[in-house]
């Protein structure tokens, strides 16, 4: 996309954001072509849309799509994903002798889907099952964070009655993507918390003048910005350095960075930001969930250390 | 020339050149053997070329991307030919010359710099101007025959070496904050200039007080124009801040690799190295960037100081790993090993004080990125 392109292509999905959310996203996407980005301009159709998703506070199956683009296997349109269990990155799918054990999460379209694709590790590969979602149990989350539509996936199925397609490429390169745009949508998701923690710092007044005169207010929300730029300027250099290494660093960071977003702009915000009149709220719950999402970055962050300190070196990233 | 094969052919002539880049045998461990060491550096990289790409032909250079800047500077830490610290004093100063001297003096001088004939430092702070750089107050007075300047300047890396200073006075009413300062080129032989070196809790005296007493500085040698000195710092600051940061990113990417590879089994926490390495991921990707933004002529600006920010901390998180990994060696030990990491980490803690403090850079990014209004 060039620069003119990609402003029609986020005016559109801003509209869309700021309309919609659900099923009524979902289906607005795919009026708008999203999908058809997705599968032709990688990089723009995911950083735009899940920074918007997360600034927005708004839910969708766009997850499902970029497992679907991540995964390349022709499955039905309308079928979900299984995602991994909360904090968990590995397949959700557990092959035993004849049966195959889901244990997971969905996002909001899976009740309404007819099938389910549940990815499980097999010897030297992963491979891929349609299950159809009448032979799963679901559950609606409500939890921390019921807008967000999750639904808690388990259930065992006999193999026989699957047909397994193997997975190319493979589960990782799968969680990479899917670490990014969760990632993405972390980032859009801190920076409407520091907007709005800056609109309050700047009319809130005490001692006479607004909050944002004090340096104690104003460093909170500078560390904010700078948490969320070093996640986004790593979330950005992922596309160049495809590797999964840095799509879980910049999951991480995104996670972390998110976490520290809201507590500074919860202070910041005081008393207004602790009630259900002001949305901060629903943007701290937000993040919480969001950083459990394909791996938290306390587990990413342990798992990279003893990578690198198996290696004794630090992975090459970000060459010039 | 583009960079990959600038980054070919300079891999090859380092390589092949290693036994005349290195006649010390290493970087140094006393500042004198790190400046020698630096002037060698700079001769051969010089006569060679390398040094010369990505710098204005006007100037002594042959032009180019100043990606190839931030790659060769990256090249020579990595493979611990310089200390990146002083190795950086040129990325800082060489533009300040190139935007602001006299055509004829920038291609004067600017080459002596980049060749290693001469170091240059820079006369910003002062006993009573830390943070609140425009209230500096050392004189350059008017005459029929050039400025005379009087006063002091203090933290001033590397004076005790530098043939010339990038000098900030005060020409305008005590009170005309930063309207009346004006930047002067001046040299450090003028009759009236005197420098003592500081002793610093890490053991080099790198920093030092310079006092000027009547000292003469002829015209042609202000940096832009009178009252233009606010201009001239602005400007040099996000150059500290971008292929300076960048090669200093490299050096600390050296350093973990050298603490993992020195560290005893089980003295390192796998959370730990964990955050420093996704810290470095962020300040590299974050410096990339930057240089990216540079290389394409955009100027830069408060923006810069979120990299400064990054770099602190992971200069610190880099540091504290390393006094929790070798904590015998930093602790107790006297081998030159030791030694070096033990000054390292002591250099570190001023990660957050120079190059404006940590606050400073916050104050930046509420006013400048965050449009938070005065604090005042």
């Amino acid at each position: 996309m060039d620069g003119a392109e990609r402003d029609v292509f986020e005016r559109g999905l801003r509209h869309a954001v700021e309309a919609h959310t659900g099923a009524a996203l979902d289906a607005a996407l795919l009026e708008l072509g999203w999908r058809d980005a997705l599968a032709h301009d990688t990089h723009e159709a995911v950083s735009v849309f899940f920074t918007l998703q997360g600034s927005a506070h708004v839910s969708s199956s766009a997850l499902d799509r970029v497992l679907a683009c991540a995964i390349d296997l022709d499955v039905p349109p309308s079928s979900g994903f299984v995602l991994p269990p909360l904090g968990r990155w590995d397949p959700p799918g557990e092959l035993d002798r004849d049966r195959l054990a889901v244990r997971g999460l969905g996002t909001s379209c899976l009740p309404a889907a007819a099938t389910a694709v549940v990815v499980a590790r097999a010897v030297n590969t992963d491979v891929a099952f349609c299950v159809p979602t009448t032979e799963l149990t679901l559950r609606p989350v409500q939890g921390m964070d019921p807008g967000l539509g999750l639904v808690e996936v388990h259930g065992t199925v006999a193999k026989d009655a699957l047909a397994p397609e193997v997975v190319s490429p493979s589960w990782p390169a799968s969680v990479a993507l899917a670490q990014l745009a969760v990632g993405y949508e972390l980032v859009g998701a801190a920076r409407t918390m520091l907007e709005l923690a800056r609109q309050h710092a700047l009319t809130r007044t005490q001692f006479g003048q607004p909050v944002a005169r004090f340096q104690a207010v104003r460093h909170r929300l500078a560390e904010t910005l700078v948490a969320i730029e070093a996640a986004e300027g790593v979330l950005d250099a992922a596309w160049e350095d495809r590797s999964p290494v840095v799509a879980a660093v910049a999951k991480a960071l995104a996670g972390r960075g998110a976490r520290t977003a809201s507590r500074h702009c919860q202070q910041v915000l005081a008393g207004i930001g602790f009630t259900t009149e002001h949305e901060f709220h629903r943007y701290a719950r937000r993040v919480v969930v969001l950083d459990g999402l394909f791996g938290a970055s306390r587990a990413l962050t342990r798992e990279l250390g003893a990578d690198v300190l198996a290696a004794r070196q630090l992975p090459a990233f970000a060459p010039l | 020339m583009e960079l990959d094969e600038f980054r070919r052919s300079l891999d090859d002539w380092l390589d092949q050149n290693d036994h005349l880049l290195r006649p010390g045998g290493a970087a140094g461990a006393t500042l004198d053997e790190q400046m020698a060491q630096l002037a060698v550096v700079k001769r051969l990289t010089y006569d060679a070329g390398f040094m010369r790409w990505g710098w204005p032909e006007r100037v002594g250079g042959l032009g180019g991307s100043s990606i190839l800047r931030a790659y060769l500077g990256e090249a020579l830490t990595f493979r611990g030919l310089v200390e990146p610290g002083i190795y950086s004093m040129t990325e800082v100063l060489a533009p300040t010359m190139i935007d602001y001297a006299a055509p004829e003096l920038a291609a004067t001088m600017v080459p002596r710099l980049l060749r290693g004939d001469e170091t240059w430092c820079q006369g910003f702070s002062e006993p009573g101007t830390g943070s609140n750089l425009a209230s500096l107050s050392c004189r350059a007075t008017r005459t029929d025959d050039g400025w005379r300047v009087s006063g002091q300047k203090v933290w001033t890396s590397l004076a005790q070496y530098a043939q010339r200073c990038v000098l900030l006075t005060r020409t305008g009413a005590p009170d005309s904050a930063h309207r009346g300062i004006t930047a002067l080129f001046v040299d450090m032989d003028s009759a009236g200039v005197e420098v003592r070196p500081i002793e610093t809790m890490h053991g080099a005296p790198e920093f030092s007080e310079v006092f000027f007493d009547d000292v003469a500085v002829p015209f042609d040698r202000t940096l832009g124009t009178e009252g233009q000195g606010w201009s001239v710092a602005m400007d040099l600051l996000p150059h500290e801040r971008s292929t300076a940061l960048w090669h200093r990113a490299a050096y600390l990417q050296q350093r973990l690799a050298g603490l993992l590879g020195a560290a005893p089994a089980g003295a390192l926490e796998p959370a730990a190295v964990g955050e420093v390495a996704q810290l470095l991921f962020a300040l590299r990707a974050r410096s990339r960037a930057t240089q990216r933004r540079l290389a394409a002529g955009e100027r830069l600006g408060p923006e810069t100081s979120v990299d400064k920010v990054l770099v602190a901390m992971a200069e610190q998180a880099v540091f504290d790993l390393v006094a929790d990994g070798l904590a015998a060696d930093v602790a107790t030990g006297d081998d030159p090993d030791a030694a070096r990491w033990r000054r390292e980490y002591l250099y570190s803690r001023a990660a957050t004080i120079y190059g404006g403090t940590a606050e400073i850079q916050r104050n930046i990014i509420a006013r400048r990125l965050l449009d938070l209004g005065s604090d005042r």
